[in-house]
């Protein structure tokens, strides 16, 4: 039998690579779904992980970031928080 | 807007399973609910008694601390007594006060906090000047900079 393909449509689907089913700790929203004042999950609402390891919405974490009773501070280890690779960054600069 | 939907997946998960000991009296708005909580051990000072706690929500929930206080009702009609809770239900604890709190904290975390902390307590005793202190307070809890008299209780 000789099959022609007429059309077709390719589908993808992407998701953050972090452990399954986690969700952001200050939203509980999925690392895969956005923050809580964003619509679209991707690129617009990309996650952030810490030197310490943790991660968080990017928008979730600047949040509190900004508090001035976060001291700066991850939310879970209450280290000061530095975006890991942001040296890195700096140095190539 | 963010703190409702926090609120609702916390609902949600507290309508599904609750720790032992606690339980949800009260959540038909994002603002306020009410939780109950029991001390598990034998303890003589809570031994049998429930306690209620008025949860507070801002709208920068959960950036912002949620203000929580112990309140009577007729089923619960005792402010637990220990050397961080004022007579008038004021709890002092580093994890409701502006600098203790984290955003990973939820209602459940701090229902269990609070639990152990009278679980662990073995002074039957107010806060040193709760008399004033009640007498005189008209701040709202999380205005107030607590002095804390002792980090280990």
């Amino acid at each position: 039998m000789k099959v022609t393909i007429k059309h077709w449509r390719a589908v993808a689907a992407w998701r953050w690579d972090m452990p399954e089913d986690d969700v952001c700790g200050i939203c509980r929203n999925p690392y895969d779904s956005t923050c809580s004042k964003c619509k679209f999950p991707g690129d617009e609402c990309p996650l952030l992980m810490g030197d310490c390891n943790h991660s968080f919405h990017m928008h979730c974490i600047f949040h509190w970031i900004k508090q001035e009773a976060s001291q700066e501070r991850c939310p879970m280890c209450r280290q000061v928080w530095k975006a890991k690779g942001s040296d890195a960054r700096d140095a190539e600069s | 807007m963010s703190a409702t939907r926090r609120l609702q997946k916390e609902l949600l998960k507290l309508q599904e399973h609750l720790p032992p000991g606690i339980s949800l009296v009260q959540a038909d708005n994002f603002e306020t609910w009410l939780m109950d909580i029991k001390v598990l051990d034998d303890n003589p000072l809570y031994r049998g008694d429930t306690y209620r706690l008025k949860f507070h929500f801002s709208s920068s929930y959960p950036i912002e601390a949620p203000e929580v206080t112990f309140i009577t009702s007729p089923t619960t009609p005792k402010i637990p007594m220990h050397p961080h809770v004022y007579s008038n239900g004021i709890i002092c604890l580093d994890l409701l006060d502006r600098q203790g709190w984290s955003p990973v904290h939820n209602v459940e975390s701090v229902c269990m906090s609070l639990q152990s902390m009278l679980t662990g307590n073995e002074k039957n005793e107010r806060p040193p000047g709760d008399a004033d202190f009640v007498k005189s307070n008209r701040r709202r809890p999380r205005d107030i900079s607590f002095y804390f008299h002792d980090e280990k209780v």
